[in-house]
């Protein structure tokens, strides 16, 4: 019972503080590493999962999280938790919409929100790091040439990102 | 209630429960999906009505396309409406992960399933910094948030402050500079 609960705070936090997409990874990597749910190469696998599936991140590391830790019903709460600003805040905002579509309060607030959204992107991109690129405390020459590979293929030939995994992975088996 | 509004609500569920199993790449899909068949199609909704709820969906916390299927759903069918949408939207994706999850639990083990993950997990990090290199557009409008991201950045990884506690001090952040700005004016 009191995992089901954490699971829905962690959830609910991680929810009323992400703005959605990537802004959610280090939310999910911090709540989930300090609670002990997963580590952080499971972090690592559940983002590129949920880009090979259809469904936004944010719902898709809620599934999975809350499966993992408590099976389905973790997942039900754990979605529920995500949700909980949509039917709360947002459900607020569609009775009153004229006023929160000019809203100034809303506009100041994404001001500060945006680039710090940036900056724990980047910290979570060093705490990945830590572990994509370092096997057993050695640098993978491997990993930084397939990390390079699709940075390249990404940024300058415009690939998408599923396309991106499955080379990875075949890319993967060759070491 | 009324037989046309349970029809209504219904509906709402069924169109985002259906379109729901092929949005890939964040949800921008659905956006366009919602644009073909209301805007385009039934003319239920004009663009600016759909840009207005995309904005204001964007400018809420929690997954955007979530916050977008309940604001659309209440303005067709009421607060049930949004329920019906949100749920119908969440249900594919939940499914498909669950069993995704089953697998990866059952498999990751695996030699070659190891392996390929491990390939995988080296992409992750340019996957994370392509996408944030495209939030960098309308991220910084004054210099004082390069200030804001690099603090956040300082306070997440090296001084280990939560993200949630983070994120919090910058929407006070956003609200003090927006009140300095009108004093200023």
């Amino acid at each position: 019972m009191s995992v089901l609960f954490q699971l829905f705070w962690s959830f609910c936090q991680i929810g009323f503080t992400s703005f959605g997409g990537m802004s959610m990874v280090p939310l999910i990597n911090d709540e989930m590493v300090s609670h002990g749910w997963m580590n952080v190469s499971e972090v690592s696998d559940i983002v590129a999962i949920a880009e090979m599936t259809p469904g936004p991140l944010g719902l898709n590391c809620a599934t999975f999280a809350g499966m993992r830790v408590a099976g389905i019903l973790g997942a039900i709460i754990s979605v529920l938790g995500v949700l909980t600003p949509t039917f709360t805040l947002c459900a607020v905002a569609a009775v009153f919409f004229e006023k929160f579509k000019n809203s100034r309060a809303l506009k100041n607030i994404m001001t500060g929100v945006r680039p710090a959204a940036l900056g724990i992107i980047a910290a979570v991109m060093i705490d990945l790091s830590r572990t994509n690129y370092l096997v057993n405390g050695v640098f993978s020459w491997r990993a930084a040439v397939i990390a390079l590979l699709a940075f390249y293929l990404l940024a300058r030939r415009k690939w998408n990102v599923p396309k991106v995994i499955v080379l990875s992975a075949l890319l993967g088996l060759l070491t | 209630m009324k037989k046309t509004k349970l029809k209504k609500i219904w509906e709402m569920f069924i169109y985002f429960f259906r379109i729901s199993w092929f949005t890939f790449g964040g949800g921008w899909s659905i956006v366009a999906q919602m644009q073909k068949d209301f805007v385009d199609g039934k003319h239920e909704l004009t663009a600016e009505e759909l840009l207005d709820i995309v904005s204001v969906g964007r400018s809420l916390p929690g997954t955007m396309i979530g916050n977008v299927a309940y604001l659309f759903g209440h303005r067709q069918a009421g607060v049930l409406g949004g329920i019906a949408a949100t749920v119908g939207m969440v249900t594919p994706p939940m499914l498909i992960l669950s069993v995704l999850t089953y697998c990866y639990t059952m498999f990751k083990d695996n030699m070659w399933i190891a392996k390929m993950l491990q390939g995988v997990r080296a992409a992750v990090v340019p996957i994370i910094l392509v996408a944030a290199l495209k939030l960098r557009a309308g991220a910084f409008p004054t210099k004082i948030c390069y200030v804001i991201a690099i603090a956040a950045c300082v306070l997440n990884a090296f001084l280990n402050v939560n993200c949630v506690l983070v994120i919090l001090l910058a929407v006070v952040t956003g609200l003090i500079m927006g009140k300095w700005k009108e004093a200023e004016a």
